[in-house]
């Protein structure tokens, strides 16, 4: 699906930064399981109507190493990196230093990425962004023509004193 | 194996090749002049890419674990923000100023003694809760944000099957023990989850009982929380029955194998409690004493959630069976989220 009109929004939504592809590839890859953050099927976020993911559908990695984990370890490396294997769509996120948010703050992010992916124009991610982005540009309008106005009225008062 | 001391444990973690003890430290340790220097960018100007980028290579110079993480962590906390990625990208180019620079090396520098991030910022972030973290006190894990995700959800299930016109709503649910509370983090955060909960917790180091109290005036949570400088091994059940029998015992007990301990990161060694983490010769002996506890502590039906190593969910299920007249089974194995059996659920069952 090509969303090629997208790119030039301002995008809503943190991007994640672009991975250096640090060590943590070479770390090993870990499964989610059940006990992860759920996705409603189907499910709405923050009143948008997106396409829900199944745990199923999820890769998650995380940068724990191959250590026995738990208390035996003291890593901060809370990044999460996590793939919609049917779209290929990955999404990486160290936006807190804990793993419980980063895990729920990507799977809000990837539900947003795989809605536009499969649905275009039609996503309501797409719409929202789009009306975000006409709102500023009307803001924008109004800001100018209220300083031409007042130019306006500067030069007037200037020919009326000569 | 001879039983090693932790303070021997602690003397040994700092004989290691990578331990630089001050005067090493001092000696590779930059002037700012040169980090002003190595920025390619405009003389004079430091941002914070050019900050986390010369410590990096610092801490890698001096085989400091994590160098970027530490890095990254280090300057977004200076910077007043949790991690590298939150920060936008035009603070990113913004100079810095010679007193966040001075910040950021006076905690480099601690960094470069191995210092666990955490205690070099003195807090650090468990599900949606910031806590103050102080050394020797236990430094929550991710692995452990799970096992408040069980709790929370078994209470759900539980308020589900028990609400109706008989159940008193108004009553405090759940009650909730746990042992060994550290710095506050499961206590709070399932203070702040389950809004009618109620927490007794108890841990035997006076700095943990501290820190928890701490945190959880910080939190404004301390009106429904009772902190206890008690050890399980020693009291008696009486003292922690002050609101009843409770409805949940969470614990993430001491649990390494002792022989294990030895082979820990210096970061650990150096700064953190060792009581906290060394369960003993199979790392069960405080896993043991809280499930020899819990039968005169729960409610019938209650349960008893422990974070445990992954060799311990068939030895715990074997020692209950052992131990029937306990009344308590192991229900459910719950892996972390790097895919290891790291969360036991066990029932007391009625008689």
């Amino acid at each position: 699906m090509n969303v090629p009109g997208l790119f030039h929004f301002a995008s809503l939504l943190r991007e994640v930064r672009a991975p250096g592809w640090r060590p943590w590839i070479l770390g090993q890859k870990h499964f989610s399981l059940p006990r992860a953050p759920l996705l409603q099927a189907g499910g709405k976020k923050n009143s948008l109507n997106l396409l829900g993911l199944t745990e199923a559908e999820l890769e998650e990695q995380f940068v724990r190493g191959d250590g026995p984990g738990g208390q035996a370890t003291n890593k901060t490396s809370n990044c999460v990196v996590l793939k919609h294997v049917p779209s290929g769509i990955v999404v990486k996120c160290h936006q807190t230093r804990s793993v419980e948010k980063n895990r729920k703050i990507a799977r809000g992010i990837l539900q947003e990425k795989v809605d536009l992916f499969y649905k275009g124009e039609e996503s309501d991610v797409f719409k929202e962004r789009r009306a975000l982005e006409k709102k500023k540009q009307e803001k924008k309008r109004r800001a100018r023509e209220h300083l031409e106005r007042k130019k306006l009225f500067k030069e007037m008062q200037q020919l009326d004193k000569k | 194996m001879r039983c090693l001391t932790h303070t021997l444990l602690r003397r040994l973690s700092c004989l290691s090749p990578q331990c630089v003890p001050g005067r090493w430290s001092q000696i590779l340790s930059p002037k700012q002049s040169s980090l002003r220097q190595s920025c390619s960018t405009r003389p004079g100007v430091v941002t914070a890419t050019d900050v986390v980028n010369y410590w990096q290579k610092v801490f890698e110079t001096n085989g400091i674990p994590e160098a970027q993480e530490s890095s990254e962590y280090i300057v977004s906390f200076v910077l007043g923000a949790k991690t590298f990625q939150s920060l936008s990208s035009k603070s990113l180019r913004t100079p810095l100023t010679a007193a966040q620079q001075e910040q950021i090396q006076q905690l480099s520098n601690k960094r470069l003694e191995r210092m666990p991030v955490q205690y070099v910022l003195g807090e650090w972030d468990f599900r949606d809760l910031t806590l103050k973290m102080r050394p020797p006190v236990f430094i929550p894990r991710p692995e452990t944000e799970d096992l408040v995700s069980l709790v929370v959800e078994e209470e759900s299930l539980m308020h589900k099957k028990n609400s109706g016109p008989c159940f008193p709503v108004s009553a405090p649910h759940p009650v909730i023990l746990e042992i060994g509370c550290g710095s506050g983090a499961i206590a709070l955060s399932l203070l702040h989850k389950l809004p009618q909960s109620r927490v007794i917790a108890m841990d035997k180091e006076e700095a943990a009982v501290d820190l928890t109290r701490e945190n959880a005036h910080r939190l404004q949570l301390q009106e429904r929380i009772h902190v206890l400088h008690q050890d399980v091994s020693y009291g008696s059940a009486k003292q922690l029955l002050l609101w009843g029998p409770v409805d949940f015992i969470v614990s993430n007990p001491p649990y390494v194998f002792h022989e294990d301990m030895a082979s820990l990161d210096a970061e650990i060694l150096r700064y953190e409690d060792l009581d906290a983490l060394d369960g003993g010769d199979d790392g069960m002996r405080v896993i043991k004493t809280i499930l020899a506890l819990a039968p005169s502590l729960l409610k019938d039906s209650g349960s008893v959630f422990l974070e445990v190593d992954p060799r311990h969910p068939d030895m715990v299920k074997d020692w209950l069976q052992a131990h029937p007249n306990l009344l308590l089974v192991l229900c459910a194995v719950h892996k972390d989220f790097c895919g290891k059996p790291r969360f036991l659920h066990i029932q007391k069952q009625s008689r």
